[in-house]
Formats: structure tokens, C-alpha cells, sequence
């Protein structure tokens, strides 16, 4: 069976008042499958999370991994299951391998070599005291933990929260190769690049209530970039400016799309019209280009009620410094 | 009982335990040596001076045997009070402490039930009692034979024993009970603390005078009645027996509610 769901959140709520927790959620993650799991902070990533692991029990709706009801059976789902909680917490006082070693005493797992090839690949060393390591260092011995016993599933909440830039490559080389192996893999996260990298679906969730579930492929499909192209001289950019609007009349006119000139640079929001922008653009002589990756703010704005989008806007302006470190990451230089 | 998690209890406790050993060493071997059969007695007369402090720790009209200068001096109060200090401690880091800081999503996030983890826990925390109570037991017995052998009547110390662990039965199921049921070791080791404090608290003043001798009924400390053991009184006995079944429903209660109950981890 191909399809079959491994991960099965029917109809959760879980109500701690004031609107926080989740409501009525719905999502399934079939086997084989790694799914993205995205929100806001306080959007009730956790809190779902918690209730696959058998943490807490759901108010109404049920949560069930392999058929296995996730708060009655939840030994038996261990057997299988690799989990990395999001806040990080070990037990103080115990040296890295020392825990490590204590965990996979309580899996009951003998072989620890998959253990010590984690641990190269991340580059750790757990030779020093837990309560002194940074941030950093305990993330690797969480990801270690849930990797370690080769688990058929993996619950992975904000896996790189804490990883410099290139241990988060090495975690999402980590997860593809877990995935050529048939693992299940549902991961929170902030970063829409992570999910991007990595996963099938996304699942995005706001205030509890889940907003959008789909392949990452329709996902993107409304994503915008804001792309910042300077021309040689000013008449170009007023000829291009020319060009574009007349071929490009409903995007330019399009919610949330800009289009504008400053001299000789042209700054437009790009969707899936990418191609014919850039060939467009290509005809004149081209001095520098921009790309600002949208932020996941930026993002959801895409999934948002309208009547949020003005105050949502706002938000995004002034995160925008964020969004140019991204592009600096991420985008054409 | 997870033997994994049992055996990285007592590596990580076992120093609270060593102090607590060597304090309870310290007193008791300290108390057995001022007996002295032959030259007058002068932990007495000491109490002559303060007989309302020596009363409130049950040190009052302590005879002349060793047992019954060892029930007095030690079975009074250092006995119970000092092994309760230890209990509000270890049941505070049995549960209540991996809650807290969320390190009991590890301790879960294992193929085994809820019950058995915190059924180990149970099992620690009564053996460590059960140990210090043996080790104890073995010192006073040792001590008492070297300085004064033949001097104590050894089966009726035995029950005076067997009533002193119900008392830790007592206080550390309803101890550890907190640890379970709280997300907060602030709000765990407080209701211990309190519930400690309470009954120590009423047992001392219930024994300065006549006047609030009545007030200890409103203590579970009365049901340790070290002359009534001692003496072997069949209403003694049941005192003992009452104070193992509240250890044991306060146990049994906190692993049903731990089973059950939401974690916030
Ligand atoms: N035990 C609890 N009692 C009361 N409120 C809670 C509890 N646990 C979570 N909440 C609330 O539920 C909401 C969702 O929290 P949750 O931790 O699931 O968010 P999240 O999506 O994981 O956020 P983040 O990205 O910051 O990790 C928050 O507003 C939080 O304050
Ligand atoms: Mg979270």
C-alpha cells in the first residue's frame, strides 16, 4: 500500500482559551512522505506535536500513528518513532555521550554505530558536560537521539533552531537521505527554505487553524520575489517599464504585486511570470540585480484573509532587513 | 520497572543519599554514646533545664534502658524530621523536576508505558528509603553492640523500625504525589515543604503541654507511637499499618494520575 496514512490528525482541538491552541486540525502524512509543518510562533506546531507523542490528549478528535491511537498505544508507536522535542532539555549534569549512551539504553538499542556516524557528520564532540555546551552543540545531541535508532518515523520539531548555516545543509542532506531510505518525516519550522529543500508537502497552520495543506509544488506556485533590476541608463529601465506593463497588465495589477521605477532601477514583484521577466530585462544592458526571497511572514501573506493584508504589509516592511540578508543568501547577486 | 532508568536514579542521587546517611550517622552514633548506664544521665539534665523544648521534641521523661533512651532521643524527632528533608528532596527530582525543565519528553519518548517509567520512580524512591532505613538500623545495632553490648532489647527496637519506615511511607507517597501531579517543582517541593512543616509543626506543639495535647489528631505524625511499639500495643500496630496504606494509596494515586494526566513537555 502506497498511500497508506501513517500519520493520521483527525479533527483536533485542543483549547487552552484566549484563542490559543489548535482547532478542528486536519492534516495526514502518508508513508514515505516528509512533510513540512509551518506557522507563525504560538501557532500550535508544539502543541499538535505533543498530542502525536502522546504528551497530551486532544479536547475532541483523534490523533493515530499506524493505526495506533497516539495516547493509548503511545509505547507501542516508540518502537518506532524518532522524536526531537522542540525545546531542548537534557538531563543535567550528564556528560553528551553519557546521555546518548542512556537513551539508547532506554530504546534498548545495542548497535550505537549509526550514532557515531551522526556524530561525525555533524561534527560534534559529547565529550564535555551537557550544562556547559552551546546551544548548538544540544540540537546535534537531540537530532542524534531521534536519528540514531534508524526509526521507520521521525517527529522532528524546529530540527536546525540553533544550527549555524552549514549544519543546517548537512541536516537537510540528513533528511534527504533518510527519505531515500522510505522514512516518514513530518518537521516543523520557520524556515520556508528548510521545508522548500526538503519536503513534499507543507502543511501551514495560523492561530491554531490550519490554512493550507498541499504539494510543495502548488505551494510555491504563489510565491512572490521581489526583484530589484538596474539598468544601464534610465531610458531602458522606461522602455522595459513600457514593455512590461502592456504584456504583464493583470500582475502588474495584481493584489500585493508592485511595479515601479527609480531612475535607471526598475523594482517589481516576480511570480511564476520569472522567465519573461528576465528575458525581458535581458534585451537592455543590465548592471546589477536584486532577488529578495519572500520571508515566511511575506509568505503566508498568500494564505491570509484579505482584510489582514494592509496590517500584514506593515509587518513585512519592517522586517525587511531580514528578507535582504535572505536575498543575500539565497538570491542572484 | 525500567532497570535503565532505575540504575541512573541511584548514579545521579546517590550523593543526597551518602549526605543524608552520614548525617543520620553522625546523631545517631553521637546519641548512643552519651548513654550511660552508670554515671547519671546528662542529656537529662539538660532537659531538666528546658523541659518545654526537650517536650516539643518528644524528648520529654526519656527512661533509662538504651532502647528507651534511643526511641526518646533519636525516634522523637531526628529520625522523622531529617529522613522528611530528604524525601521533599529525591520525590521533588524523581518527576516533578523532569516536567519542569522537559526532559521527561526523553524519558517518554521511549518504547515503554507511561505506568512503568513512573512506576520505577516508585520504586527508586521507596528503595532508597528502604536502604537508609537498613543502613540505620545496621549502625544503631552495630554502634549500640560495640559500646554497650547486650544492652538493647533488639526485637523490640526491630518494631519500633518497622512503624519509623511506615512513617516514610507516609510522607514520601504523599511527597512524591506532588512531584506528580504539579508541572512546577515550585509548586511540588512547596506542597511537600508545607505539608511537612505542618505536620512536624502540630506533633511539637501538640506534645508541650496538656493544654493542646488534643491537636495531635490533626497530625499524621501521631501514628507513629515509638513507646506503643516498643511496648508492642495492638493500637500501635494499627497506627503503623495506617501510616503504610496512606504511603501506599499516595503512591498508587500518583502513578494513575501521572498515567493519565497532560504533560507539558
Ligand atoms: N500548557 C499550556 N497551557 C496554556 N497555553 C498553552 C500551553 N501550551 C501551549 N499553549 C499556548 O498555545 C499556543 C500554541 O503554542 P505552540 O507551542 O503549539 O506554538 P508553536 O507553533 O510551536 O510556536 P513556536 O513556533 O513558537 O514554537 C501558544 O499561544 C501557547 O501559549
Ligand atoms: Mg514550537
Amino acid at each position: 500500500m502506497k498511500d497508506m496514512n501513517v500519520i493520521n490528525i483527525n479533527h483536533i482541538t485542543k483549547d487552552y482559551g484566549n484563542h490559543r491552541g489548535v482547532f478542528d486540525l486536519s492534516f495526514q502524512v502518508k508513508e514515505g512522505e516528509v512533510l513540512g509543518f509551518l506557522g507563525p510562533n504560538g501557532a500550535g506546531k508544539t502543541t499538535t506535536i505533543r498530542q502525536l507523542l502522546g504528551f497530551i490528549k486532544p479536547d475532541s478528535g483523534s490523533v493515530s500513528i499506524l493505526g495506533k491511537d497516539c495516547f493509548q498505544k503511545a509505547d507501542e508507536i516508540q518502537r518506532k518513532l524518532g522524536y526531537l522535542p522542540g525545546e531542548i532539555a537534557f538531563i543535567d549534569s550528564m556528560r553528551g555521550w553519557e546521555f546518548i549512551r542512556f537513551i539508547a539504553d532506554m530504546k534498548g538499542m545495542k548497535d550505537l554505530s549509526r550514532a557515531k556516524e551522526l556524530m561525525e557528520q555533524f561534527e560534534l564532540n559529547p565529550n564535555g558536560k551537557i550544562k556547559k555546551m552551546s546551544k548548538g552543540m544540544k540540537q546535534k545531541i537531540g537530532i542524534i537521539c531521534a536519528f540514531m535508532q534508524n526509526p521507520k518515523i521521525l517527529i522532528l520539531d524546529e530540527p536546525t533552531s540553533g544550527l549555524d548555516p552549514l549544519m543546517q545543509n548537512r541536516f537537510v542532506d540528513l533528511i534527504l537521505e533518510e527519505k531515500k531510505r522510505g522514512k516518514t518525516i513530518l518537521m516543523s519550522s520557520h524556515i520556508f527554505e528548510e521545508i522548500e529543500k526538503t519536503c513534499d508537502r507543507a502543511a501551514i497552520i495560523r492561530e491554531g487553524s490550519l490554512v493550507a495543506v498541499d504539494s510543495m509544488e502548488k505551494l510555491c506556485q504563489g510565491r512572490t520575489k521581489k526583484m530589484e533590476i538596474a539598468f544601464a541608463e534610465e531610458s531602458m529601465a522606461t522602455e522595459f517599464m513600457r514593455n512590461y506593463a502592456a504584456k504583464h497588465k493583470q500582475n502588474s495589477q495584481k493584489q500585493g504585486y508592485d511595479l515601479g521605477q527609480q531612475g535607471n532601477k526598475v523594482i517589481l514583484t516576480v511570480g511564476n511570470n520569472i522567465d519573461q521577466v528576465v528575458k525581458a530585462a535581458a534585451q537592455f544592458t543590465i548592471k546589477d540585480i536584486n532577488v529578495h526571497t519572500q520571508s515566511l511572514e511575506e509568505f503566508f501573506l498568500h494564505f491570509y484573509g484579505k482584510h489582514e493584508n494592509l496590517e500584514r504589509e506593515k509587518l513585512s516592511e519592517s522586517i525587511d532587513v531580514e528578507s535582504d540578508v535572505q536575498a543575500g543568501k539565497g538570491g542572484v547577486r | 520497572m525500567n532497570l535503565t532508568l532505575y540504575k541512573k536514579e541511584w548514579k545521579s542521587n546517590w550523593i543526597l543519599w551518602v549526605i543524608f546517611a552520614a548525617v543520620l550517622t553522625v546523631y545517631a552514633c553521637m546519641i548512643v554514646a552519651m548513654f550511660d548506664p552508670k554515671m547519671g544521665d546528662s542529656l537529662k539534665m539538660m532537659a531538666d533545664s528546658m523541659p518545654e523544648i526537650f517536650a516539643a521534641f518528644g524528648m520529654a521523661d526519656v527512661g533509662q534502658t538504651l532502647l528507651e533512651f534511643i526511641s526518646g532521643y533519636l525516634y522523637g524527632i531526628l529520625l522523622t524530621a531529617f529522613p522528611a528533608v530528604y524525601i521533599i528532596l529525591l520525590s521533588n527530582k524523581l518527576v516533578a523536576r523532569y516536567i519542569d525543565n522537559g526532559s521527561m519528553a526523553y524519558l517518554l519518548a521511549v518504547p515503554e508505558k507511561r505506568t512503568k517509567m513512573i512506576r520505577t520512580q516508585v520504586i527508586y524512591s521507596i528503595t532508597s528509603l528502604l536502604a537508609l532505613q537498613i543502613y540505620i538500623v545496621a549502625v544503631l545495632l552495630i554502634y549500640s553492640q560495640i559500646m554497650f553490648s547486650g544492652e538493647l532489647e533488639i526485637t523490640a527496637f526491630l518494631r519500633i523500625n518497622v512503624g519509623l519506615f511506615g512513617l516514610w511511607m507516609m510522607i514520601g507517597g504523599i511527597c512524591f504525589f506532588f512531584s506528580s501531579v504539579f508541572n512546577d517543582t515550585k509548586w511540588a517541593s512547596g506542597c511537600s515543604t508545607a505539608f511537612v512543616v505542618y505536620a512536624i509543626l502540630v506533633q511539637m506543639i501538640s506534645q508541650v503541654g496538656d493544654k493542646f495535647e488534643n491537636i495531635k489528631y490533626a497530625t499524621p505524625m501521631t501514628l507513629f507511637q515509638v513507646d506503643g511499639l516498643a511496648a508492642g500495643d495492638g493500637s500501635a500496630w494499627v497506627g503503623c499499618l495506617v501510616m503504610y496504606l496512606i504511603g501506599i494509596v499516595f503512591y498508587v494515586t500518583a502513578v494513575q494520575v501521572f498515567a493519565r494526566r497532560d504533560l507539558p513537555l
